[in-house]
This record gives C-alpha cells, structure tokens and sequence, in this order.
C-alpha cells in the first residue's frame, strides 16, 4: 500500500505534512539535546565522585592473609583491587574492590567477605557511585536521586512530546479520512491502513529526526561550551567535556522514534477502526457538533467575527497543537522571565547589597586548622588589602535556662515555636545550637575596638539577638534581644558530648557582628552565635573537639572599584599561600558577575526551549492553514454563493488569524498577572520594584514574534486562496 | 445457483426516540448472473441493504451470505478482505483516491492483497470501459463518466462475486449515464457478472432482467422481467 497510495500522497501533499515534520524535528531536537546534556552532567558527576572519594565499588576492611587476598582477585567480575595494608602497626587491610559488572556488586562483595571471614559490617559500599548506575543497596536509605530524576524528566519530555505531536499527526490523518474510508471500502483492513499511516509517518519524519538529532547534538555543545564560559571564574569547578557517544546518540533516537511511533500510533489507531461507512460518510469538511456563538468577536467585528469565531470552533482540534503549544511556551517565558526577575532582584537586595561590604575576596584554606595557619601576618600586611580576617568556625551547644531569656523573646513565646531539630528540652531548661567562630587575635582584638572594649584576648562576644519568629518577611526582620545580659560566663558543650563543657568568659554582648561574609540563624532562628579569639580556642579546643576542617580568609581591598585591583590581590594571595595550601579563592565583583552570567544563561536556555515550543506551534499554524487551502475555498465560496463581499472574507480570515495569534496573551497574562503576584507575596518585594525591572520588552517581542509568524502563515494562505472560481470550488468533489 | 440470501434482515439506527427502522425483515435471493435493480424512495432503505450486502455495514438482525460467508459472523479484518475479493462497489461519486493515477486506482483492491494483476483481465475490462488511454491521468483530469468507469473497473478488477452499484448514474448526464449502463450490461454478459444496481431511474431499472422495488425498509415488489 506504502508503495501505491502512501508515496504519492505524501509527494503531493507536502504543505498538509509541513507540522508533522516540524514536530518531527522539533522532537528530535530536544530529546537527543535532553539525552546529550543529560549524559554529560551524569558523567560530570560520575568523576566529580570518583575524583573526590575514589573509583571502588565495595570495600572490604579486615585481617587478610596472601591467600584470601588472592582468592579476592580472582572472583568472578573483579576487575580491579586496590589493598591498603595496616598501618602503624594494626592489622585490619583494606581492599578497594572493582567490579567489571557493577550488577554484581552488592550479590559478590558478601560472597567475598564471606570466604575471606570478614563480618558484614566491615563490608562498606560506594553508595553514591553506584546509585549514578541505579544499583542501590537496600540499606542505604539516602535519596540519592539524580540519576532517577534524570530518567523522568526524560519520560515526561517524552510524554510531553507526545501528549503535543500527536494532534499534529491526527490532523494531518483526520484530513484523509474519506480516503481511508474508501480503501476501506475496497478492502484494506484496519491493520493496513494503520500500517501505510506509521509507515507515512516514519517516511515523513526520517529526515527531520535526524536532523534534528544533529541540531540537538550541536545544541548540546553549545550549551555546555556556554556553560563553561559562564561558570569559567566558579572556584573549584572544573570544565564539562562534551561527549556524545554511539550509544547515546542510539539511546536518543530510539527515545525520539518511540515518542514520533506512539504518536502517529494512537491517531491510526483511532482512524484504522472506523466503519468505512463511518469513514465514506465524513464530508472532509470541520463541523460544529452544536451552535456556537462568539460574543466578544461578533461584538467587535460584527457578522465577520461572528463567522471567524464558529470557523475557529469548527477548527479547534486542527489547531489545538497550534493553540496549546502558543500557549505553553508563551505562558512558560513570561512565567520564565518574571521568575528569574524576581529571583534576581530579592538575590542582589539579600545577598549582593546585604554583603556588599562585607567581603572582596573569600580564600577557603582546606583541610588547615586555624591554629596551624601561619601566614596571617603576611596577609594582613599586603598592600592590596584593607581588612583581613583569618576564622575559622565550630560548633558547641550551650543550655539556656528560663530566667537567662530576655523578657521580650519570653514576649515572643520563648521556645515554643522551636523545631526539636534545633532545640532540645531538657529538664534544666533548652538546649541550643552554639556556632562559634573562631578570629585571628588581631582580628578579635580590632573587633573589640569596633565595639568599644577593652582589647582582650580571653573571651567571647555573643550575638545577642533573636528575630522575631512571628514576622515571616525575611526582607524585613525584627530582632530583639535573645538573653538577659547578665552573666559573665557561657558554659558550652561539646556537640558530640554534651557532659564535657568549657567555660568562655563573656567580654560582651552585642548586636552587630564583626564584618565578615557570613549569615547567622538563618535555618536556626535560636543559635546563640560566639565569637572567640585563637587565643582563647586554644584553651578550651580540648573540651570542645575539633573545629570544621576549613579555614576562612576574608579580605577588604583598598581599590574596592573594579575587579581587577581585586584580582591582582587575589593572585597574590595565591602567590602566597599556593604553594604550602589547597585554596578556593572568589571576589565579590567577579561573584556578582558569574550570577548575572549565570541566570542569562538560564534564560536562554529556558528562552530556547519556549521558543521551539512556539516553533511546534507554528508549524501547525503554517500547515492549517497552507494544508487546507481547498477547503477553506469551498467554505469560502459558500459565503460568495450567497452574496459576501471578498473583502468581506478577507477580514474574517485577518479577525481569525488575530484570535489564533491574541489568545496566547489572552490566556496568558491573567495567570502570569497572578503567578508574579504570588512570587511578590512569596520574596516580599514591592509591586514597583518589581514593575521598574519587569521584562517588558522581551515578552512583547515574542508576542510580536507570534503575531507576526501567524500573520505571515495567513497571508501565505489568503494569496493561495483569493482567486476562487465559485462554480468550480463549488462542484469540485474531488479535493483533497 | 443461489449467490447472495437474506433472510430476515433488520437494521435499526438511533435509540429510544430517535430510533429509526432502516431495514425490517428482508428476504432476498439473488443467483449467480442475475442483473437485479433496486428502486424505491429515498429513505426506503436501498443504500443501506446495499451497504450491508456489502458488509460494509452490519445488520442489526438477520442472516447475509454472500457466495457461501455469512457476513455477519465476519469481524473488522475479514470483513475487508471480502469487501476486497467478493465485491465491487461503485458509489455516485465515484470514490477514486485522488492522487493515484487511474491505474493505480484501479489495481488498489489487488496491491491490498499483494497480488499482481493477471495482464490480460485488466487489459480487457479497461478497454472494454473505454479508459485504456486514461490509466496515467489522475482523477480530477477526467469528466465524471470517465471517473465512473474507472471506479467501475477497480469493482470488476478482482472479478468479484458480486458487484453493488449504488446510483451510478445519478452525478452523470444522459449520455454518460447511458454509457455507464452500457459498460454494466456489457459486464454482466461478457463476463457473468452477478449486478445489484440501485437507482432512481426508472430508465436504467429497465435495463436489468430483475426489479426489486423498496418502501420503508421493505420489499415491496420482486419483479422478475427475463
């Protein structure tokens, strides 16, 4: 059949099947984009843990002689074992094992434990690598979701895909139905004709599929050579490669043609059962199933719109992929847009003006404890640098009884609001979280002076504040003060040991923490924050335990301008403490820009994906209205026959054209009206804020991008379609 | 020998209210060769019998077989592949695919069936319809009668058991509608062909050797004339 009827169908009918191709591509150029950038970001965080905690699967820690070690490396599907041997006189070895088959993992690792009598609960899993294999360990109860998450965004695009092409495809079949009717009639059965209709779709889509494939490919790179470009200056990041090997580009068209094989399928489907009675009977022609009126489009255009609103009606199912995808991807930029507008100014009120002169360069030290940081004199004395402060930070717990609360924090209900997450009832009173941060003496000692103490380097300055848990406007906080200023000492607890305490000498209470590019109570709206000098951490550190592994560097620059004073100093800095430490090094300028690069990156990315959503639209637009050319004739001419003017017609065609194009503003902006409202009410942001940044001008111009697409497809047909000779059009039977 | 037997055919459309009788209880015996025409009214019921004698539509109750197949035991599937090798149907308006040539119009019943045409039975039935030098064109390049005796041709192409024409003539002027009974005549005695021809025309009722006249789902008159 494919060979007799399909061909010629689809060689003479190449505008009708202009959105099925369009689709086709369109599909194909997100799933293999999908299945490209998905691929890579998996692999990216594949090294990135391989590189941070090791290439093994499973890891075996026992006493183990030459013997079992070597009965470990010839177990089925070990491909690699990495032996630690005992150190420091012990006797526990450990074996880091590789498996070629990473299914056989979690069955052969306790086979090997067992013939190497190692208890179970020596036995450890690489949790995290494995999971990016969707191999997972029933008791390992961490969420672990990427790669899953990858996998369902993929499904759903697919869904998506199919939910949207699939009318593009049934229009397209629903077109021919009377033919269908008649094969039917001279014997074709239902599964030939759903067989010639997938095989008419998989002729028509081969091109575009692969097209698109490519474009999605090249896409891909794109994106993440953008990507790279834009997070170049993030510390500690590395460059994504891109990669798209054999399998993934066969992964990604089979993905494709699944999605373009179900949706031709379930139009065919629908078709191949008709009765060819049913089939013979359907007069090609849209139909309106009851009256319909158009009110605001016979009020506005009069008999014109009135007809333009029934046509539109009688055409609903050709043009829902045209109205939905319109729709969505206008819907989806606007939202978009004003999404990130939002987001970026309540991020630059919050964090960028918030912290604006609090930090210039932040140098993350690793793995070095404060006391063992010996460079702070040098840095301090640089000439690029105006304030230097070295801290380092760790964590007490303190108890807080009812008489030390202040009276209005008791004003505010005391603890009662306090999650058990962060606040602990005991019989005594409350316990509370107590992060400490640990400063330089001579950054202490400046801080006391900032504050107007008496330099002293054997106590702690408490943050004595609270905010004020009944106000939720976090652009707004209240605070007041969380103790009664009274006592002289705070006794602190160790964080793993409560019993084991250390006392730190209050020098005073305050509300206005040193300058340094951190948040407090953020999550925990009741830790009591302490700062600390070296000096006296030194004294209590045994009783406290150990700090976070970090240290911190926070530097004012004295050229606090540009960036590039700022990038001067931090490759000094570099210069300075490279060779002896691992360092993450960032400035505040270059930070701001990274974010700004960051979310008009995000922005074109998402822009993107709204606009091939509109470019689905569009196709279909472009097909209704080129594919159906002799059948708005006949419409047409039936106005003529009865004495409507062309002009008349014309208009109509113009009031139709504007509807198809209006209505994605129409049902668009009320929502987009609310959904910005909500995220206002949600960041705390003032309406004018707000409406003095709105993205105005790039949601007019891809309304305008709409309106214009539209109106070309309309004058494409109308130029086609103005020359009707009445009694032909009128007589002719044998249109398609 | 009997070819076609209906026995106590009903087909009723609609529910409740809307219900409407299109067939109620039909008998009918037609033989192999026979040239039968069924007149009567419109909405007496003539297209839909032809319909279901040509299990393109089933019957509501009642019996049909045709050339020994009861159609009403037939499913979706084997109700095509009869349609496609046991009867020709020909409509008023012809049905053609309009964008196949002639020919490929009129060996679709065969490629359906993945057959290849006996030569000389095609050659005769398209020359013997006058449309020899027409098999390249497409439809919409020929008048109606031509379109009609292509049509014609692609219901004879599979020497079907029996072929259902259902008012031929009625798109046609005289003497394209003369021509058309002409080639069914020819048809029915060249080749034995067994004809249910419905029609308005008293004219062209006839031409046939029987006449079967229909009022509100019934027989009314079997009128056998040779």
């Amino acid at each position: 059949m494919w060979k007799e009827y399909s061909a010629s169908y689809i060689k003479n009918n190449r505008s009708s099947s202009l959105s099925v191709r369009v689709a086709a591509l369109i599909c194909a150029l997100l799933l293999s984009l999908l299945c490209g950038l998905f691929y890579n970001l998996w692999k990216y965080e594949v090294e990135n843990i391989e590189q941070e905690e090791g290439r093994w699967h499973s890891r075996l820690t026992g006493e183990l002689d030459a013997a079992q070690l070597e009965t470990i490396r010839n177990f089925a599907h070990v491909e690699e074992v990495q032996i630690y041997e005992p150190e420091n006189g012990g006797t526990q070895t450990v074996v880091e094992l590789i498996f070629d088959d990473k299914g056989a993992v979690l069955e052969n690792t306790p086979k090997l434990a067992e013939l190497a009598a190692i208890p179970p609960e020596k036995i450890d899993y690489h949790h995290r690598l494995l999971a990016m294999y969707l191999i997972r360990d029933p008791n390992d109860t961490a969420p672990r979701l990427l790669f899953p998450f990858f996998l369902l965004i993929t499904a759903l695009a697919s869904c998506s895909l199919v939910a949207i092409i699939h009318n593009a495809f049934a229009v397209t079949m629903q077109t021919r139905i009377h033919q269908f009717g008649i094969l039917s009639s001279i014997g074709a059965t239902p599964k030939q004709l759903r067989a010639c209709l997938l095989q008419e779709a998989a002729a028509l889509c081969a091109v575009p599929v692969l097209t698109g494939s490519l474009i999605g490919i090249v896409a891909g790179h794109g994106i993440l050579k953008v990507t790279n470009l834009l997070l170049a200056d993030m510390a500690g990041r590395r460059d994504v490669v891109f990669h798209y090997p054999l399998p993934i580009l066969g992964l990604s068209l089979l993905v494709t043609m699944l999605t373009i094989w179900f949706s031709a399928w379930l139009p065919a489907r629908r078709l191949s059962r008709l009765t060819p009675l049913e089939a013979i009977k359907n007069t090609r022609e849209w139909q309106l199933k009851r009256r319909h009126k158009s009110p605001v489009l016979a009020l506005l255009f009069g008999v014109e719109g009135d007809l333009a609103g029934s046509a539109l009606k009688a055409q609903r199912k050709a043009l829902r992929t045209a109205s939905l995808s319109l729709v969505l991807s206008f819907l989806a930029f606007t939202l978009m847009l004003c999404f990130f507008k939002t987001s970026s100014i309540s991020t630059r009120e919050t964090y960028f003006e918030r912290y604006q002169d609090a930090w210039d360069i932040m140098v993350t030290v690793k793995n070095t404890r404060l006391d063992s940081f010996e460079e702070t004199e040098q840095l301090q004395s640089l000439p690029g640098a105006a304030s230097v402060v070295v801290y380092q930070k760790a964590a007490a717990s303190r108890l807080l009884t009812a008489d030390e609360l202040s009276e209005e924090m008791l004003a505010l209900g005391g603890f009662s609001q306090a999650s058990a997450q962060y606040v602990t009832e005991t019989a005594d009173g409350w316990l509370v979280h107590v992060p400490i941060l640990i400063l330089d003496d001579a950054s202490f000692l400046a801080y006391c002076g900032q504050l107007g103490l008496a330099p002293r380097l054997d106590g702690a300055i408490l943050l004595n504040q609270i905010r004020d848990v009944t106000n939720p406007d976090f652009r707004h906080p209240r605070y007041v003060p969380y103790i009664k200023e009274e006592s002289a000492i705070s006794i602190l607890r160790f964080a793993e040991n409560e019993e084991t305490t250390a006392q730190a000498p209050v020098l005073a209470y305050t509300k206005e923490p040193p300058v340094l590019r951190e948040e407090y109570a953020k999550l925990d709206y009741y830790e009591l924050v302490h700062f600390v000098p070296l000096s006296l951490w030194n004294e209590i550190k045994e009783a406290l335990g150990s700090p976070r592994e970090d240290t911190y560097i926070r530097i004012l620059g004295s050229d606090r301008s540009s960036a590039e004073p700022l990038r001067a100093l931090q490759d000094e800095i570099g210069r300075l403490l490279g060779p002896s430490y691992t360092l993450e090094s960032e400035n505040r300028i270059d930070k701001y820009e990274v974010n700004a690069r960051q979310i008009q990156g995000m922005e074109l990315i998402f822009g993107g994906f709204c606009a091939l959503l509109a470019v689905i639209g569009l196709g279909s637009v472009f097909s209704n209205t080129l594919g159906f050319v002799h059948q708005r004739k006949r419409e047409f001419a039936r106005y003529l026959s009865i004495g409507m003017t062309p002009a008349a017609i014309r208009r109509m065609f113009c009031i139709e054209a504007l509807a198809v194009a209006g209505r994605p503003a129409l049902y668009t902006l009320p929502p987009a009206a609310l959904a910005v409202w909500g995220m206002l009410k949600l960041s705390y942001l003032d309406v004018s804020e707000f409406v003095a940044e709105a993205p105005f001008l790039p949601i007019a111009l891809f309304l305008l991008a709409i309106v214009g697409a539209v109106a070309l497809a309309y004058y494409l047909s109308w130029r086609k379609m103005r020359q009707i000779r009445l009694a032909e059009v009128l007589r002719d039977d044998t249109m398609i | 020998m009997e070819i076609l037997k209906c026995e106590n055919v009903r087909k009723i459309y609609g529910f409740g209210e809307n219900q409407v009788t299109a067939l109620n209880g039909i008998d009918l015996s037609v033989d192999k060769g026979e040239f039968v025409a069924i007149v009567g009214a419109s909405g007496s019921g003539k297209s839909t019998l032809l319909h279901i004698l040509g299990s393109v539509d089933k019957p509501t109750d009642g019996r049909v077989i045709v050339d020994g197949t009861d159609l009403s035991t037939l499913n979706q599937t084997q109700a095509a592949i009869f349609r496609r090798r046991k009867v020709g149907l020909v409509y008023q308006f012809y049905n053609l695919i309009p964008t196949l040539t002639i020919e490929k119009n009129i060996l679709m019943p065969l490629a359906l069936d993945k057959k290849k045409p006996n030569k000389e039975h095609f050659e005769a039935v398209v020359r013997s319809l006058g449309i020899a030098d027409k098999l390249s064109a497409l439809p919409h390049q020929l008048s109606g009668g031509q379109q009609q005796r292509a049509a014609i041709a692609r219901s004879l192409v599979y020497r079907p058991a029996l072929l259902l024409a259902d008012e031929p003539t009625g798109n046609l002027d005289q003497k394209h509608s003369r021509e058309i009974i002409d080639m069914l005549k020819l048809s029915h005695h060249n080749l034995g062909q067994t004809i249910l021809l419905i029609t308005h025309d008293e004219k062209v009722a006839l031409e046939a050797d029987r006449i079967i006249t229909m009022e509100d789902g019934r027989i009314l008159q079997d009128e056998k004339r040779r």
